[in-house]
Parts: structure tokens; C-alpha cells; sequence
């Protein structure tokens, strides 16, 4: 199982709260994708449940939760971090994070192709 | 010919944009590259973020560059920025 959190600090400011917006109903169809994914690469699959807040959450709440069930956990650990990748990758899901300040940053993972810190 | 498409904004996009959705008339026939450039006709600041965006077309994603789109009435077009689920 994984339970994503949020980090408090970034570059000195700390952050009060996350804000999430999502293309909702692509990201449900991404999501979908994702699960048919690792039911055909890990067929022992049993239960697959993945949330994602969207709206405000507090810095000591948990983001998402990836919830997977096989009958040995080695396929559940890596199905879980193939879907947590892949999550980042290709979900049309944005996070703010909002300062105390009340300035913010639209972040942007690593793993999509066309962020600005895209890892090669 | 034309087609009626929705257009979705999100995140930065929609900042820069003003709006969240909007229905424009575009030609049916275009490349992914042209249909920027109808979008950016409209909304001239989202020309700042042109290297770090995606389109995504009846919610398939699609690169901005020659591919040809062929789009009917009611489709929807989003701008998305890039992500950050998770």
C-alpha cells in the first residue's frame, strides 16, 4: 500500500496547504488505463483501489492512496510503485502549493515529458 | 469545414487564459501545431508556457507538431500543463 504525503518546506517557505484541480474526467480514463496495465503485467492482482484528493488538503493529510491485494507481496510492491510512476507520469492531475506567504508554485513532476525538470 | 469544440483550461493555462472552458469554431482538419495556434490567437499570454504544455484531444494526449487532428462537433480540447499528481 502506498500513502502519499506532503513535504512542509520548499526552499525555505513553508507551505500551508496543497490545492488540487484535475481534468477530471480524463484522469479517471488515465487512471483506468493504469489498473488494465497492471492486471495484464501482474495477473495474480487481486483488489486495485486508488484515490486522489482533489481540492484543498492539509499539509498532514495524505494526497493519494494506492491500495493492492495479490496473494504474495512482492507483485502487490511492485504494482503499487508501477502505479504510483505512472500516476505522475500521465494523470492530469495539478498540485498547488500555496506559502504562508500566500504566494504559490504549480508544481511539476519529474516524470512528465513536458515539465520543465523533466529527467531525461 | 468547421466544427463547435470545447476547449478545457487547467492550472497555469487557465490563469494565463482567464478562462476554464470556452467553444470556439476551428477547422475540422488541422494539425495538433495549428490548433495551438487557433488557441493562442485567442488567448495570447498562454504563448509563454508553449514549450511545457500538452494538448489532449478526446482526452488523448497529443504533441504539439504536424500530426493531423480530424475533430468533430462537441469534441472536447484541453490545455494541460504539466503534471503534478501524486
Amino acid at each position: 500500500m502506498g500513502l502519499g504525503t506532503t513535504r512542509n518546506n520548499f526552499e525555505g517557505k513553508n507551505v500551508v496547504r496543497l490545492e488540487y484541480e484535475a481534468y477530471v474526467s480524463m484522469a479517471e480514463a488515465e487512471i483506468k488505463k493504469i489498473c488494465s496495465d497492471i492486471r495484464n503485467k501482474w495477473p495474480m492482482i487481486q483488489h486495485i483501489s486508488v484515490h486522489h484528493r482533489l481540492g484543498v488538503v492539509d499539509i498532514t493529510e495524505a494526497s493519494v492512496i494506492i491500495a493492492i491485494s495479490s496473494p504474495h507481496r512482492n507483485e502487490s510492491l511492485d504494482a503499487v510503485k508501477y502505479c504510483i510512476t505512472t500516476l505522475k507520469a500521465t494523470v492530469p492531475i495539478w498540485k498547488k502549493e500555496v506559502y504562508e506567504t500566500e504566494e504559490y508554485t504549480w508544481k511539476e513532476n519529474k516524470e512528465c515529458q513536458w515539465s520543465r525538470n523533466e529527467q531525461k | 469545414m468547421f466544427a463547435q469544440v470545447s476547449l478545457l483550461y487547467f492550472a497555469r493555462s487557465a490563469e494565463l487564459s482567464g478562462v476554464r472552458s470556452e467553444t470556439i469554431s476551428i477547422p475540422q482538419q488541422l494539425t495538433s501545431l495549428q490548433l495551438w495556434q487557433e488557441i493562442v490567437k485567442r488567448h495570447p499570454r498562454l504563448g509563454t508556457i508553449r514549450d511545457h504544455i500538452i494538448l489532449a484531444v478526446r482526452q488523448e494526449y497529443v504533441i504539439l507538431g504536424d500530426q493531423l487532428l480530424f475533430l468533430h462537433p462537441g469534441d472536447e480540447i484541453a490545455v494541460i500543463p504539466p503534471i503534478s499528481g501524486g
